[in-house]
């Protein structure tokens, strides 16, 4: 056990000295304030908005939650993606490894140091953020509305951790640094651009509007059209169940009491957002889902990474 | 002597289609500066990652102080230091930060890691620099830094992989001496791999050398040139003031002498059998004075050759 603390401690202060990190802390903290300033102006042009409305309104730009929908990946791949091949690249990974250690200690202490800088990341992001709201708004969150941002960042951890284990994995497949980093920004792509793209062309293909170009009144109010545009919605939202970005945005949603999962993608249905206020164990169960198939997600790809860093064969010459 | 302290039985490594270590048998016993010779590519790194358990052999069995490299290949790493081929160190570390990490994965105690780490920088000479952060260390320095580390668990045998690739002649002479004074002092045994041959005559007991992962010959130092020197013939290297024509002529007219070379200020006369004398009087004769005399030594890099060209 000697190992893994060593590891991690070390790890974690590499983080924390890191201009990588601090750059990445900086950005989101800077965004988030923004985004609270938002959220304020929100709350008060919407009497039904609730303090968790600063994580989650916003007019014109980013709120909090998207944020993370958008930078998220980021955060989590840039920590994680040269975990192991920098260390293997620069000749340090074979001092390391010729160490009284289980080599599974090298891999825990590292996503365990990645992990505590993202939480660090988040609670320290998501505390400035009621500091600076209270103030704002004249006055602070019930204790239900406290307890939701409790669950809030801690879903936001797991979600982070997640892209840290995806990154992990890339930096143990991978030889090079450069090339993790690409997979990295294409997963990236892929997740925050592609999918929706690829989402509404497979709608389209499956279920396409009805042809002609004008489409009278009478045809929009008509049950069949109705059926069409919800299995429209269905099948949109099932393809984009497969990005955990959009699950975190759900489940954000759920906790924060917004009754539309709308925050990811801004999908075209519904007007703003309307804030019924379910209590928290009724969107903690009606969440638990999407946070069971993102945690899934984050022990896939932190076994994945756990077994092929077992098997890594060094080499001679890295 | 007890057992030896590392000892190899038919070790094999095959990599795809490419047997990079082959039926390797080898002692080392223990108090030996052994030097693992071979030309690049042949193994030697592949046989050290075998014996610290960071790679897992195809066959064969391999035991480094006692313990089998790949069932107790952490016990190993307890009691063997290493200094890796093409070693890398933290840049962002000084000196003392990183012997304190290396230290910590020992399970050192924290008054040891200071202990040990203050004497090792004093040991490889980086005691002046140990504050400084290791990415504005020269290339030698963060060698010497690799040996201190290696040397952190106190180990009680070393493998140092071309500890004095890339340094000057006084980086590697300072190596060579601390390598010495280890294995003297601490009866440490080393495990030194090197392509250079005049590193090893000079720094080793015992040579092994080895080629395409198969080890062709092992033996002392001085076994391998005497057993050299006993077939080819025998040369003196002279250096002589007043060397006339009449004196080569002479030189060459003796019985046994085969021939005679004059290479700058030296002279070096070669004998089907010994006659050093009678070559020693004729050169005195004839008013020629002696600075220097000695028997031409063989260096390994001939019995590597030999060795060489045989195996191919």
């Amino acid at each position: 056990m000697a190992g893994i603390f060593t590891v991690y401690r070390k790890e974690l202060s590499d983080h924390f000295g890191s201009k990588r990190y601090l750059i990445l802390f900086a950005v989101i903290l800077l965004l988030s304030c923004v985004s609270v300033y938002q959220g304020a102006d929100f709350i008060r042009n919407n009497t039904q908005a609730g303090f968790l409305a600063i994580f989650s309104g916003a007019r014109s730009g980013y709120s909090f939650v998207q944020l993370m929908v958008f930078f998220g990946p980021i955060l989590g791949l840039a920590l994680g993606a040269d975990a192991i091949n920098n260390e293997r690249t620069s000749g340090t990974l074979s001092i390391l490894l010729s160490q009284p250690i289980f080599r599974d200690a090298v891999i825990n202490g590292k996503f365990l140091a990645g992990t505590t800088a993202l939480a660090v990341l988040t609670l320290g992001t998501i505390g400035i953020m009621c500091g600076v709201a209270i103030p704002l708004l004249g006055f602070g969150p019930t204790l239900g509305q406290a307890l939701s941002i409790v669950f809030l960042s801690l879903l936001t951890v797991l979600y982070l951790a997640f892209w840290l284990s995806l990154g992990v994995l890339f930096s143990v497949l991978t030889k090079k640094v450069s090339t993790s980093t690409f997979a990295s920004i294409a997963t990236w792509l892929f997740f925050a651009v592609m999918l929706s793209i690829i989402a509404s062309l497979i709608v389209n293909t499956i279920a396409p509007f009805p042809s002609g170009q004008r489409m009278a009144p009478e045809i929009r109010e008509s049950p069949e059209f109705q059926a069409l545009m919800q299995k429209r919605f269905v099948l949109q939202d099932s393809i984009s169940r497969l990005s955990p970005t959009y699950l975190y945005s759900e489940v954000a949603s759920q906790i924060l009491g917004e009754t539309r999962s709308r925050a990811a993608f801004g999908l075209s249905l519904g007007g703003p957002p309307s804030f019924g206020s379910p209590t928290l164990t009724q969107s903690v169960a009606a969440s638990w889902p999407s946070v069971a198939a993102i945690t899934v997600g984050l022990v896939v790809c932190f076994a994945a990474s756990y077994l092929f860093f077992m098997r890594l064969e060094i080499r001679p010459g890295g | 002597m007890s057992e030896p302290m590392i000892q190899t039985q038919d070790l094999t490594k095959i990599y795809g289609d490419h047997i990079a270590v082959d039926h390797l048998n080898l002692t080392v016993d223990e108090g030996e500066i052994f030097g693992f010779l071979g030309p690049n590519g042949s193994g030697k790194t592949t046989t050290i990652l075998l014996l610290l358990g960071l790679s897992t052999p195809a066959s064969g069995t391999a035991m480094v102080g006692g313990y089998d490299v790949v069932k107790n290949s952490k016990e190993v790493r307890k009691i063997a230091g290493s200094l890796p081929e093409f070693a890398g160190y933290y840049e962002n570390l000084t000196a003392r930060q990183y012997m304190d990490y290396i230290g910590q994965l020992n399970d050192l105690s924290r008054t040891e890691i200071e202990k040990r780490t203050t004497d090792l920088l004093a040991d490889v000479g980086l005691t002046k620099w140990k504050d400084m952060k290791v990415e504005t260390f020269s290339r030698g320095m963060k060698q010497r830094l690799g040996i201190a580390q290696a040397l952190i668990k106190d180990p009680k045998v070393v493998f140092l992989d071309e500890p004095t690739i890339g340094l000057d002649p006084e980086g590697v002479k300072e190596i060579r001496d601390l390598i010495f004074r280890l294995n003297k002092d601490r009866g440490l045994t080393v495990f030194l791999s090197s392509h250079l041959l005049h590193e090893v005559q000079v720094t080793c007991s015992r040579v092994g050398i080895i080629r395409q992962g198969k080890l062709v010959a092992t033996d002392t130092v001085e076994n391998f040139t005497k057993e050299l020197a006993v077939n080819e013939e025998k040369s003196i290297e002279f250096k002589l003031i007043n060397v006339t024509p009449q004196l080569l002529k002479e030189l060459k007219g003796i019985d046994g002498v085969t021939s005679v070379t004059k290479e700058n200020d030296r002279l070096y006369v070669y004998m089907a059998e010994d006659n050093t004398e009678e070559v020693s009087k004729t050169i005195t004769k004839n008013g020629a004075i002696i600075l220097l005399m000695k028997p031409r030594e063989y260096t390994l890099e001939e019995v590597f050759m030999k060795y060489y060209q045989e195996a191919r």
